[in-house]
């Protein structure tokens, strides 16, 4: 897929999505243990369900931003920078989710000689709920423009205009 | 109006701001093969010397929000694993980050309510992490399941030229 540039955006349009499962026990247990986190809801079945009274383990909110994070750096790849994402952990998911991470473009604005577009994003499980909704804002090139420069400095987007 | 967990001792802590804290190892690249592993994401920046030698990073880097789960435990610090015979024990202690001091609140349930980031450059495979941290906030809401403490969390993380990486807000719950 070919990485956008700000004119090929449109406010209103759909990113293409992000599919990660279903989740298993295994997949948590390998995040859990990737970062070396002990938090029993985790991995600790009796616990979660009887002592926190959890519908299963987990699957960590700590794993679920990556995703966030992958949705928008596979979107705006290797010309385009991921700046700001912001999302809170509403909804529980559990062993047995297939997720599905998604977008949308709610705004969009020249910024100095670059291009900033503000998205809508979530997680949604298969039945449709909603557990991770955020916002995201991302800088592109513009088409004729020059390259958004790495590392990235908010200062190069100037004064917002809008 | 229910119970007051914000003490004050618990407000002693808010706006308390820690030195920055390095990590105990640089970023190696089997953590970061682990980790892009377990988030299953591919992405050649992670991987592939090559590629990235080529590239805007000018050689392998970590996953954008790594930083936020690269202070591992040091050698010499206590094993949170001892505790695990307690079967209230949560398997996480209340020390939420290496230099801010423990948010002392008698609630037993941790949530993760949500992440607020902001990114300048990736972490490069063998760099050294740091990270400054800040108690934003501490307040607590009445909820469903009873009262609720919410705590705020800024980190700066940055590497060892002092460049910024990432910036984190992060809210903990407790319940």
């Amino acid at each position: 897929m070919k990485a956008p540039a700000f004119e090929d955006v449109l406010v209103g349009q759909e990113i293409p999505v992000l599919v990660k499962g279903p989740m298993t026990t295994a997949h948590v247990m390998r995040w859990s243990a990737s970062m070396e986190n002990w938090h029993r809801i985790h991995y600790d079945w009796r616990y979660a369900t009887e002592h926190d009274k959890l519908p299963d383990v987990m699957v960590n909110g700590s794993w679920k931003q990556h995703v966030m994070v992958q949705l928008l750096t596979d979107w705006v790849g290797e010309t385009g920078w991921l700046w700001k994402i912001s999302f809170q952990f509403r909804g529980m998911n559990v062993p047995g989710d297939t997720l599905t991470a998604w977008g949308r473009v709610v705004r969009k604005e020249e910024r100095g000689p670059y291009g900033v577009v503000d998205l809508e994003i979530g997680l949604k499980n298969q039945k449709g709920d909603e557990g991770t909704p955020g916002t995201a804002s991302v800088v592109l090139p513009r088409r004729d423009g020059p390259a958004v420069p790495y590392p990235f400095d908010p200062g190069a987007l100037g004064v917002a205009t809008a | 109006m229910g119970v007051n967990y914000i003490t004050d001792e618990v407000k002693a802590v808010i706006g308390a701001e820690s030195e920055p804290v390095e990590a105990f190892h640089p970023v190696e690249p089997s953590e970061v093969r682990r980790f892009h592993h377990a988030t299953m994401d591919p992405a050649r920046r992670y991987w592939d010397a090559e590629w990235a030698k080529q590239s805007r990073y000018g050689g392998l880097v970590a996953p954008p929000a790594f930083p936020a789960h690269a202070f591992r435990r040091p050698p010499a610090a206590p094993d949170p694993l001892d505790q695990m015979g307690d079967p209230d024990f949560d398997g996480r202690n209340r020390r939420m980050r290496p230099g801010l001091p423990p948010v002392e609140v008698p609630l037993v349930r941790l949530l993760n309510g949500g992440y607020d980031y902001e990114f300048f450059r990736y972490a490069r495979h063998g760099e050294r992490l740091f990270v400054k941290s800040r108690f934003k906030d501490i307040y607590q809401r009445d909820g469903k399941s009873g009262t609720m403490v919410f705590v705020v969390i800024e980190d700066l993380y940055s590497n060892d030229r002092g460049e910024p990486l990432l910036k984190t807000t992060n809210t903990l719950i407790l319940r």
